[in-house]
């Protein structure tokens, strides 16, 4: 869950398994020896490749030996927008389908290309099984496979984070708050669709006003200020709700990381797949999706990425809802609310907070 | 050995004898137009695929969006209201007033110039050591000056929270000292001092140079002559090293002025530089204005640079410096007035630069060998185990080492003989040359997210001939595009060398017979050898740093490089990314003192 499409500022390609596939054109190996099928998926990198655990190498596996098929994760630098770029352009997209994009992902790739990305996802088993409120696209081209919660963390030695938003403006809390620019990463983007939910898209920036006196931090990316945060820079850092499984994995003190849901909502950051239109391979595209969705399938995806899954009947550890913590009530935008708003929201808050 | 084979050999002697001197005769002009070939293939033509966004809107010729950025005091503040018609008296008059706005190009360009001012103070100091001043170790410590420029963002804020922070390092001496407490994040002086972290050493470096080039026989004139100590300084050396610390000041405003990741890794949003508005926009798809937004942040830094190649061309150093500067001891020889004082200040010194060059570094391998539970070697493991178990699609360390080494070599090997030749058509004497010169420096002013899309669409996608995609990418077109990152740090340094040279000895030279290409080779870079290798290690430098085209043009994770694997690396906890960031610290130290040593910068030519 820790998108880094920051720190990955321009560009993109393609960290694909795929010998020498660039040169001339583009990575074509539809049919490989033996009449193996490839599946080429696009996602972020550290779905595949994180110091922690990725899902990818797992999936990889088990994918492979049932399906008889070679799956090729694609991890271009500036992640779904490489795709958008290539259609565009007017080149191939050459990945069948992408892991990982959320509402206002759709919404960008929408508001950018006139003919569509992706493609209808069709009838899928396990889709019926995803939880109310996750799918998050009107036209059933992407079907959530994983979702976070961003919240508030805090080190419960230093303070005890208020328990709303307004909370967040007294002056036991002026300087505690580290959050992320809102335009560069998830979960900065979360905390301030949060703030547009409760104040309204009138009332945000008067919210933020406030906030800015009372001297929150907003940093780059989630990196930087989750870093500054264990330093002890600020008490309170915008993060993930599953802060506390790492915590326990890495054996830190727990009371270092609790988890506060402003006005008890967490934002629900839904993550989805689907299949790209003009795919080589449609229908192993959609059998992976179907595999994604199995509850054993979810639980692990659920464990690996430190996410919750999208279903209902996963399959997870019994222990695991003990550090993964869920919002009494989980809040987000719809694809629609998003629509035509959400790159405004960015852009005036921008301006306001930027103001020199 | 019979008459006649000698005949054949003497006559193969003169064959080949006749080749080299007709490559010789051709090397300069076949040189210089692979070196333009290279350029425009791997730098304007991607970039102008991105800037003729900002020009061209929906199919139509336009420059409402630049009249749209000039206009907007979000931008460019109290200017804006030049464009409605206020009067200049009374813009600045705005700009005077304490609610001034300078907008986001004008805060941009003033961060920038206080950074450089920072530099070149941080700078300075420390030329003065490495050039004037024998020690152990001398020659190795100015090998590593340069380390700082290759540090990911990331691994320097950690560096900088580390020992700037609340509980930094900083404050922990501090208190020690019962000085009390300074709080200097999340501001801009921080992020000005992160500049200077990064910008410093490339004063120090190319001042460095400059110094050692200063003929000796020209001082011991000037002292022979009755001129104080002070006033041969000031009259003979000084005029030989503004022209250095100038163009230090002058790079530093161009990179500070496209600052981005450091800025709101160390300052915060409200803090937000030009650079981070064109990223914004590129990411939303608003490439028209991020386009503009770009040429406009182009335009201020090679204006800029165009001021100071004006002014190096009239102020050229007549170097015919053969014999260096004698070097002083560190130790005093003597308890004198005129002995300490310049020790003590350079002592002064030394505790500024722990803290602001050691400290951060040290902190970052602090930070390497530390767990829950103190001192460990945990991630040092993690990166062996990486190494021994990654899947083929994620990056392990040692191909990251291993390519970073290549592909710098490659790039200096390529970068080296670019900057000598543009260095050498730039120095020659026709109308508009400096304009030339300026736009072969723009790799350096350019927005590199500019440059990455660029790249991709220009070269990645590639363009269609006769029904095949011809798309560039892979290692080769990694080594092109650090190569054109690194060669404008070469023509920088041989340049004023160049400017300067004894035109009589390159004349009685050509006059001997000698084509372009030898006397290039074989009288004027030998005379501004130091500053050879200076740009050599900058390109070097470059290359190992380079992340965004890296990313961009690798066809896989086998090409992937140590600030790739860091990147990859990032996780909750510091330990992993910091491990590979001291490997990277370690590889390319050496990798310094060997350029330095093979180059035998040491007037020892």
């Amino acid at each position: 869950m820790e998108r880094r499409s920051f720190l990955a500022a321009a560009g993109a390609t393609v960290a694909t398994s795929l010998t020498g596939c660039s040169g001339i054109g583009t990575t074509g190996e539809t049919s490989t020896e033996s009449g193996r099928r490839t599946l080429v998926v696009g996602t972020y990198s550290p779905f595949i490749d994180a110091p922690s655990s990725s899902p990818g190498a797992w999936l990889k596996e088990q994918f492979e030996s049932e399906f008889d098929a070679r799956l090729v994760w694609q991890t271009p630098s500036n992640e779904l927008n490489h795709y958008i770029e290539r259609r565009k352009a007017g080149v191939d997209v050459e990945a069948d389908l992408y892991v990982g994009l959320n509402a206002d992902d759709l919404v960008r790739v929408d508001e950018t290309l006139d003919e569509s990305l992706f493609a209808d996802a069709g009838d899928l088993n396990g889709q019926s099984d995803v939880k109310d409120g996750l799918s998050f696209d009107p036209e059933g081209r992407a079907v959530p496979f994983d979702t976070g919660y961003v919240s508030l963390v805090f080190d419960g030695t230093s303070t005890t984070a208020p328990e709303t938003f307004d909370g967040l403006l007294t002056e036991d809390h002026a300087g505690d708050l580290i959050t992320q620019n809102p335009s560069s990463s998830d979960t900065g983007r979360a905390f301030m669709l949060h703030t547009v939910k409760q104040f309204g898209a009138d009332g945000y920036l008067d919210y933020w006003a406030d906030l800015q006196a009372n001297d929150v931090r907003v940093l780059g990316s989630w990196d930087d200020s989750y870093s500054a945060w264990s330093e002890g820079e600020a008490p309170i850092v915008t993060s993930y709700s599953t802060d506390r499984v790492y915590a326990d994995r890495y054996d830190q003190n727990l009371e270092k990381h609790r988890i506060r849901f402003l006005n008890d909502q967490g934002y629900a950051n839904p993550e989805g797949m689907a299949v790209f239109e003009g795919a080589n391979e449609p229908d192993l595209a959609r059998e992976f999706m179907q595999f994604l969705l199995r509850p054993e399938v979810q639980g692990e995806i659920a464990v690996r990425n430190v996410a919750f899954p999208a279903t209902t009947n996963a399959d997870l550890p019994s222990d695991y809802a003990k550090f993964a913590l869920e919002p009494p009530e989980p809040v987000t935008f719809t694809y629609d609310e998003l629509q035509g708003s959400v790159g405004e929201w960015v852009k005036d808050w921008s301006q306001q907070f930027a103001q020199n | 050995m019979t008459d006649a084979d000698e005949g054949t050999d003497s006559g193969r002697e003169a064959g080949e004898e006749q080749v080299r001197a007709r490559l010789e005769r051709h090397a300069l002009p076949v040189l210089a137009a692979g070196t333009v070939a290279l350029l425009l293939g791997i730098f304007y033509y991607p970039v102008a695929t991105v800037f003729v966004d900002s020009v061209v809107v929906e199919g139509r010729a336009t420059l409402s969006v630049f009249v749209g950025i000039l206009t907007d005091p979000f931008y460019v503040g109290d200017l804006a209201g030049l464009a409605a018609g206020e009067s200049p008296l009374s813009v600045l008059g705005d700009l005077l007033s304490p609610d001034r706005r300078l907008g986001v190009v004008g805060f941009t360009a003033y961060q920038a110039a206080l950074s450089s001012v920072a530099s070149v103070v941080l700078g300075l100091p420390a030329a003065y050591l490495l050039a004037r001043y024998e020690f152990p170790g001398r020659r190795t410590l100015r090998s590593l000056t340069i380390l700082p420029f290759v540090l990911p963002s990331i691994m320097v804020a950690v560096g900088f929270v580390a020992t700037f922070g609340q509980n930094g390092t900083l404050n922990a001496v501090l208190g020690t000292l019962g000085l009390g407490e300074v709080d200097l994040l999340f501001t801009l002086e921080a992020v000005i001092i992160a500049h200077a972290f990064y910008n410093a050493p490339l004063v120090a470096r190319v001042t460095t140079a400059a110094w050692e080039s200063v003929d000796a026989s020209a001082v011991e004139t000037a002292r022979s002559l009755g001129a104080s100590p002070r006033r041969a300084f000031l009259d003979v050396v000084a005029p030989q090293l503004y022209p250095s610390v100038l163009m230090g000041a002058a790079l530093t405003f161009v990179f500070t002025f496209g600052t981005f990741p450091i800025v709101l890794a160390l300052g915060g949003f409200q803090l937000a530089t030009v650079e981070v508005f064109v990223y914004q926009l590129i990411r939303d798809f608003e490439y028209a204005e991020a386009a503009a937004l770009a040429i406009v942040e182009l335009v201020v830094s090679l204006g800029l640079l165009y001021a100071y190649l004006r002014y190096e061309a009239r102020h050229s150093v007549r170097s015919r410096g053969i014999r260096p500067l004698p070097r002083r001891p560190l130790r005093p020889p003597s308890r004198s007035l005129g002995d300490l004082l310049p020790r003590a200040g350079l002592a002064v010194y030394g505790v500024v630069a722990l803290a602001v060059f050691v400290a951060p570094i040290a902190s970052m391998v602090y930070a390497s060998v530390s767990g829950p539970d103190g001192l460990t070697l945990a991630h040092y493991e993690f990166l062996v185990r990486r190494q021994a178990t990654a899947a083929a699609f994620q990056v392990t360390p040692w191909d990251a080492v291993r390519n970073s080494l290549l592909f710098g070599v490659g790039s200096l090997l390529l970068a080296l003989p670019m900057g000598v030749v543009v260095a050498v058509l730039t120095t020659r004497e026709y109308r508009g040359r400096k304009l030339v010169d300026a736009v072969g420096m723009a790799p350096l002013a350019v927005s590199s997210i500019v440059v990455g899309i660029g790249l991709l669409r220009g070269l990645v996608f590639g363009v269609e001939i006769g029904g095949t995609r011809l798309a560039i990418g892979g290692a080769l077109a990694i080594v092109a595009a650090h190569a054109v990152s690194g060669y404008p740090f070469v023509v920088r340094t041989v340049a004023p060398g160049l400017e300067g040279m004894d035109q009589s000895l390159v004349e009685s030279a050509r006059a001997l017979g000698a084509p372009r290409a030898r006397v290039i080779s074989d009288v004027e870079l030998p005379l501004v050898w130091p500053a050879v290798v200076a740009g050599a290690a900058f390109a070097f430098a470059i290359s190992v740093g380079e992340f965004s085209a890296t990313v961009v043009l690798a066809t896989g994770t086998d090409q992937f490089t140590m600030p790739v694997a860091i990147e990859r690396f990032i996780g909750r906890r510091l330990g992993p990314a910091t491990a590979m960031g001291v490997v990277l610290l370690v590889v390319t130290a050496g990798s310094f003192v060997v350029i330095d040593r093979l180059g035998g910068a040491d007037g020892g030519f």
